[in-house]
């Protein structure tokens, strides 16, 4: 009787722990169909300009997100714990993809930089393939040995295994190895105890950053242009055009489907430069609420990561929370000219195929993660 | 249970440290924080540059949306010649930043246009191809009449046998259509008619009067997006303005315009140097409708070239004229003397004085004066044209002899109350309203109760101390000989749209009636013996019955308050023909260029050689026996002029335009009467009484 009693017990336990973050997964959606609505808004000009069809990117668009919904639902219902095993893999898969694309004729190049991988009739971006292999292989290393992070030795040495891969990617995109490198060194000052030893890292990376600026032509010119984006001509064009978008929608903008600096004026305005467009059809209250949804999306995540069952789980939740927060701010910098221009999409909101893939396969990770979570020590 | 231990045996989960959670806290602190100094750069940009940068946005916009002029509507006259109309021309952009957004772009355009617009010249081109590269608007050539641009159109268009453009590498360069106005007949009706500045605002006349009639709505073309977002160009077209139809005759005024130039042109640096004539105007009216027909003065100007004053004065002179002195000059010329002169009529008053002692019952008929040379009132003497007096007279030969002495008695019959009344009555000291810009206001150059004294009633009476435009002569004269209808003088008769439909019709206004059938009869039968018989013979035209009276009026200076010694404002009103009268023409000539200004047959012979031409040509048909008369006349009386500038007219008596000065041994020969609402400046006692009124007749 007393074992039946007990199983009944375990049972109840064992339902109670059953937890999934819908608060995220709500989030997310909420935040796709935002991005579903501005994306048309301000792609059908251009697209129906270009494709004779207003509907071109948005349907891409919905076509992605589909793919990705899948990847969510699968990486949601597996164990995370399963991507323990497959960390080295990651790693060096990640390294391959990124220096095969920059092979001449393999890689397919747009904007000067080649960033696209063919396989058959689908392509992608390796670099956001390696997003998603650096956090599972950042995750595995530092579980390994989280007592001696507090150490130079361990941090230098975990650092420098992300050093091949931040490299090969920044040789085609410097914008995304900023992105890696930023979401490595967060997981990484998350799990050591120290603060010293990353201020450090911060001034290294940041007198790196700017030896790397300078050192390429077309980045330096970039710099001119952020500095003086009205006498940079066509280099300060589309930064001019983004804070005339900006600067025009007022408090209230000019209302869903009302701007005028979407027609033809704002270059990329579907893509890097769609929070132009928020700003001018819903003004700074849209833009605002837009930020304070994304703050909500990386405190869920932080939620998430803070009462996971495992510090493995807790570290992939930081490193795609990192992410997301890196991105949005690096997007929203640069379309107000806060840092000088690089090519970087409002997650969720930007029109793209790669990146929204795997954003939501990595929601669908931090909702895995979400799941080994026990009720009772939320309190 | 079991379970559960092995698991912990086996490994121990590890799990976020405090440090990690404080950690993980303090990086979603400083994440917060970066999006949070974001949203204050979001705000800071909208409140340092939102405005601004709204603006800019709009002025981005500006190349979906040309604004595509109207055309201002014509002037018409009545037969539907065209006096004012807009011709489209066009002027010549390029585009410097289409055409340098590649290289191949900048030879062939440069090329074409050197080649299509001769005045282009191949360096500025390409200096504007690398110094204003960003520039998207630079005006090459202005206002272009459209076969000027045609060859380039053409090369811009021309396309093979497969429908492929042969020159595809012309860009940048387009046209921007404007309207200019133009005058087909340059000089004819140029202060009636008036002109534009930058096209569309009416300066002058009826341009000016009638401006926002003929200005149209501008049109837009715009680009949108349609409901399936497809980009759409979207041409609001302009709405053209209304088109005036005048009364004006284009013919009668050439004819009108041609005899004044005559005259002035006959009489030019005779007695001194200038014109003919200060002033020289003609206003001919339909009495029936108060319509205008022809209204001119001297000299006219170039409306295609209102500005241009070589024809007046040599370059040399102009240099020497102060830039405000020539807009002075300018705005003299421009001015309509038949509506914003204002002067003293002189003897052309007297019917209307009759016509107010017959309506009032103060006149009769049968009523006698006797003329013996002039009147005494207060301390003036008032003379009459005949010094020895014109003996007994009529009402009727009074009007022949133009007698100002019987008029001043008639004027003590008829009384101030009644005189002024009439004044009023016949629109004397009120605008007639005419269409026309600028009409004077002559509402304090008349009398009235508490003004008026006996010596300026006598003066009135014939036409002298009160001020009128011809306009209001005109009018007013209309009524009289109509049988009392008064008519609103008009140029425009009718508004048509672009295309010619109807927009409104202006009718004929009467506006009062003046006097009685019958007192409009009675005058004008005395009116037509004054031509007969009287002092109007001069305007006579043989074969055609016509009444009119005479006017010399003695000029006022404004600066000494004293009569102007020889200087004459004469005129003559007439009708046509007697029964049915069917134009009322009115001529003034101020101050004809002779030695001899006081005599009426300069505007007579004006008058005349005008009818002869025009009463022909408006099918009104002789109705009397020829005798004759006249037939040797020219513009000076004499056929062939003569300088001698003798009156030829047969049957005038010689003392009857002659005018003479009160008595030769008064010092003050000139009479202090005033033509404004001041009074008389009355002489003081010791002065002598001898001092008087100008004669007229």
């Amino acid at each position: 009787m007393s074992r039946e009693v007990q199983r009944e017990k375990t049972r109840e336990k064992k339902k109670k722990i059953a937890y999934f973050d819908y608060n995220l997964l709500f989030l997310v959606i909420f935040l796709l169909s935002f991005g579903l609505v501005m994306l048309y808004s301000s792609s059908a000009y251009i697209s129906a300009n270009k494709y004779g069809d207003d509907a071109y990117y948005l349907k891409r668009q919905i076509r992605n997100i589909a793919i990705g919904a899948v990847m969510m639902f699968i990486t949601a219902k597996v164990d995370y714990r399963v991507w323990k095993k497959f960390g080295w893999l990651a790693y060096f898969g990640s390294f391959f993809l990124c220096v095969i694309v920059l092979i001449p004729g393999i890689g397919s190049s747009s904007h000067g930089s080649s960033r696209w991988l063919g396989v058959g009739p689908i392509s992608f971006q390796p670099s956001e393939v390696a997003k998603l292999g650096m956090i599972f292989f950042m995750a595995m290393l530092i579980e390994k040995f989280p007592r001696q992070m507090g150490d130079w030795k361990t941090l230098l040495k975990l650092l420098a295994f992300s050093i091949p891969v931040v490299g090969v990617i920044a040789a085609a995109n410097l914008s995304t190895a900023v992105i890696v490198f930023g979401m490595v060194v967060c997981m990484l000052f998350v799990a050591s105890p120290k603060y010293s030893h990353f201020v450090i890292v911060g001034v290294i990376g940041v007198i790196f950053g700017v030896c790397f600026i300078m050192g390429a032509g077309y980045r330096a010119s970039r710099v001119q242009a952020w500095l003086h984006p009205e006498a940079a001509g066509d280099k300060g064009y589309q930064t001019l055009m983004g804070l005339y978008a900006i600067g025009s929608g007022g408090l209230f903008g000019k209302g869903l489907g009302e701007s005028l600096q979407k027609l033809g004026n704002v270059p990329e305005s579907q893509n890097d430069m769609i929070f132009t467009i928020i700003c001018e059809e819903l003004g700074l209250f849209g833009a605002v609420c837009l930020i304070l949804l994304f703050i909500l999306l990386i405190w869920r995540m932080m939620v998430i990561a803070n009462n996971s069952q495992d510090l493995y789980g807790s570290l992939i939740v930081v490193g795609v929370m990192a992410q997301v927060a890196i991105q949005v701010i690096l997007n929203i910098a640069v379309v107000t000219n806060t840092i000088p221009n690089t090519g970087v999409i409002l997650p969720f909101v930007s029109y793209g195929g790669t990146s929204i893939i795997f954003l939501m396969t990595e929601m669908g990770l931090a909702l895995s993660v979400s799941k080994g979570i026990k009720l009772e020590s939320i309190e | 249970m079991t379970t559960k231990r092995t698991r912990k045996r086996k490994r121990p989960a590890v799990k976020m440290s405090r440090t990690m959670k404080m950690k993980l806290m303090v990086l979603f602190s400083l994440l917060v924080f970066c999006l949070l100094g974001l949203i204050g750069r979001l705000m800071y940009i909208e409140y340092t540059s939102g405005e601004a940068y709204t603006k800019k946005v709009l002025s981005l916009q500006s190349y979906d949306s040309v604004t595509l002029p109207f055309q201002r509507g014509e002037i018409v006259d009545a037969k539907g010649t065209v006096l004012a109309t807009s011709v489209a021309v066009y002027n010549v952009i390029l585009d410097c930043s289409v055409m340098t957004s590649d290289e191949d772009y900048i030879e062939p355009t440069i090329n074409a246009l050197v080649e299509c617009f001769p005045d282009l010249d191949k360096e500025t081109l390409e200096g504007y191809a690398k110094d204003k590269k960003d520039s998207r608007y630079i005006i090459l050539e202005k206002k272009l009449p459209y076969d000027q641009i045609q060859p380039f159109v053409e090369k811009q268009d021309a396309v093979d046998d497969d429908g492929d453009k042969i020159n595809p590498f012309i860009k940048g360069v387009w046209f921007e259509t404007e309207y200019q106005r133009e005058y087909p007949f340059g000089n004819l009706a140029s202060s009636l008619i008036g002109f534009t500045s930058a096209g569309d605002v009416g300066t002058t006349g009826l341009e000016n009067y009638y401006s926002d009639t003929l200005n149209g709505v501008n049109g837009r073309e715009y680009g949108y997006l349609n409901s399936d977002n497809d980009f759409e160009k979207n041409i609001v077209s302009p709405q053209d303005g209304d088109t005036l139809v005048t009364s004006i005759d284009a013919n009668v005024q050439s004819i009108v315009e041609a005899k004044i130039k005559e005259f002035s042109e006959t009489y030019k640096d005779n007695a001194r140097e200038g014109d003919g004539a200060e002033d020289i105007a003609v206003i001919i009216m339909n009495p029936n409708t108060g319509e205008i027909v022809a209204m001119a003065d001297y000299p006219t100007f170039d409306l295609n070239n209102p500005r241009d004053l070589s024809f007046m004065y040599s370059e040399d002179e102009l240099a020497d004229i102060s830039d405000e002195d020539q807009m002075n000059i300018l705005n003299e010329l421009w001015q309509n003397y038949c509506v914003t002169a204002t002067y003293e009529p002189g003897s052309v008053q007297k019917p209307f004085t009759v016509a107010c002692g017959l309506e009032t019952g103060t006149l009769t008929t049968d009523m006698t004066f006797f003329c013996d040379g002039g009147e005494n009132i207060a301390d003036y003497r008032i003379r009459c044209v005949n010094r020895s007096g014109h003996g007994l007279e009529t009402v009727e030969k009074s009007l022949m002899d133009s007698c100002n002495d019987a008029l001043m008695q008639m004027s003590y019959l008829i009384g101030p109350e009644n005189f002024l009344e009439y004044q009023s009555v016949f629109g004397f000291g009120q605008k007639t309203g005419v269409d026309l810009p600028g009409e004077a206001n002559t509402s304090t150059l008349v009398f009235d109760l508490d003004t008026i004294k006996t010596i300026d009633l006598a003066t009135n009476s014939f036409g002298q101390n009160y001020n009128c435009t011809m306009v209001q002569m005109a009018s007013a004269f209309s009524s009289l000989i109509n049988g009392g209808n008064y008519y609103q003088p008009h140029v425009v008769t009718k508004i048509t749209d672009s295309k010619g439909n109807t927009v409104s019709n202006i009718d004929s206004l009467l506006m009062k009636k003046t006097v009685s059938e019958s007192t409009s009869d009675i005058l004008k039968s005395y009116l037509r013996s004054v031509v007969s018989d009287g002092t109007g013979g001069t305007a006579k035209v043989d074969g055609y019955s016509m009444g009119g009276k005479t006017g010399t009026a003695q000029m006022y200076d404004e600066e000494t308050h004293l009569r102007k010694k020889g200087c004459y404002l004469v005129s003559f009103i007439g009708y046509v023909p007697y029964d049915n009268p069917q134009l009322v023409i009115y001529c003034v000539v101020n101050q004809p260029n002779t030695e001899d200004q006081a005599h009426s047959y300069y505007a007579q012979n004006i008058v005349r050689e005008i009818l002869e031409e025009v009463l022909p040509y408006m099918n009104i048909y002789p109705d009397e026996e020829l005798t004759g008369k006249n037939a040797d006349l020219g513009i000076t009386g004499n056929n062939p002029p003569s300088h001698s500038f003798t009156n030829g007219a047969v049957e005038e008596t010689p003392q009857d335009d002659t005018i003479e000065q009160i008595s030769g041994d008064n010092p003050a020969e000139t009479t202090q009467t005033q033509s404004e609402t001041t009074q008389p400046e009355q002489p003081t006692g010791d002065t002598p009484q001898e001092s008087v009124e100008p004669e007229q007749t």
